[in-house]
């Protein structure tokens, strides 16, 4: 890899909220997206995703598709009513990997579409595109 | 995964290879698989009788990736997949009740693969908060497991106490989705 994996050196770090039932799951992403110079906040579902929301503007959500109470469709839904989160850059981290699961999260207004198990230097790259 | 219906007892057995998944919530299925190194996790919802079992080692197939974070990524990524299907069959995560197995010794090198599996599907499950309600793990024997995934009963035999095969990490077992971590943007 030739281009810079790092956030390191931004004088204010992007914030990425991550939306995931799993803590092994949370734990993970906070790990890989810290040593990438990431501010992290997390949810463990679509409720208290919105929940945050109303405090918060991170610069981008992460989020699973299958959560109980509110799943990952649902929140995109429910996050793009709102003027505020309108342009925040949304990508789904999912097993699920069906075209028409992925139509779905697209009509929603997600970002990306990315399948776990995720890799970090796709993940990074990934982050990069959404976030500059 | 072939089905073997055996008249004697009218139940059907169901053999999970490694890398794949089964749920089920019919009374007459035993899902049943051989381990040695890898790890099955059989999980189950006691109240809507559905349960499952996957079948798994800590490493993303065929990518060399062996790092303690890769092999953490690969096996919550099997546990997922098989917590995913039990809740689209009704189970709740809260409910969930876990009963792991296999992770025989193995090493290659300084790595004991079997020990790994075992620590990692232990500390899953606490992280998880789901109940580990038994388990038979380590050792140097092949195991034969016979899970009745709506009662939530498990049969664990050491088939074999010669040291068990060498898994091969880089010889891909049935693999996830081959756009494993792969990005799309709509």
């Amino acid at each position: 890899m030739t281009f810079p994996l790092s956030n390191e050196g931004n004088p204010v770090p992007s914030t990425i909220m991550t939306v995931d039932d799993s803590p092994s799951m949370r734990m993970l992403l906070k790990a890989a997206l810290t040593d990438l110079g990431y501010k992290v906040l997390e949810a463990e579902d679509g409720v208290e995703a919105l929940e945050r929301l109303g405090g918060v503007e991170p610069d981008l959500l992460i989020t699973d598709i299958n959560m109980p109470r509110l799943d990952g469709f649902g929140l995109i839904e429910k996050v793009r009513e709102q003027d505020r989160h309108r342009n925040l850059p949304i990508l789904v981290l999912t097993t699920e990997s069906s075209d028409e699961k992925k139509q779905r999260a697209r009509s929603a207004g997600a970002t990306g579409w990315i399948v776990k198990p995720f890799h970090p230097d796709k993940l990074a790259a990934a982050i990069r595109r959404v976030l500059h | 995964m072939s089905a073997l219906p055996r008249p004697s007892d009218g139940l059907t057995r169901i053999t999970i290879m490694q890398g794949e998944t089964r749920i089920s919530d019919d009374p007459s299925v035993i899902l049943t698989t051989v381990l040695g190194s890898c790890i099955s996790a059989c999980l189950y919802d006691p109240l809507v009788k559905v349960g499952g079992l996957n079948h798994f080692l800590l490493a993303e197939p065929g990518s060399g990736d062996t790092d303690i974070q890769s092999l953490q990524r690969y096996g919550v990524y099997a546990m997922e997949v098989l917590i995913n299907a039990m809740m689209a069959m009704g189970a709740t995560r809260s409910n969930l009740k876990a009963r792991i197995y296999g992770g025989a010794s193995l090493r290659d090198g300084f790595r004991d693969i079997g020990a790994t599996n075992a620590l990692f599907a232990r500390r899953f499950l606490r992280d998880e908060r789901i109940a580990l309600v038994g388990e038979d793990v380590g050792g140097t024997g092949a195991r034969r497991v016979e899970f009745r995934p709506t009662l939530g009963l498990a049969r664990c035999r050491v088939a074999d106490t010669r040291p068990v095969e060498p898994a091969r990490l880089r010889v891909a077992p049935p693999p996830p989705p081959a756009s494993l971590g792969d990005v799309e943007f709509f």
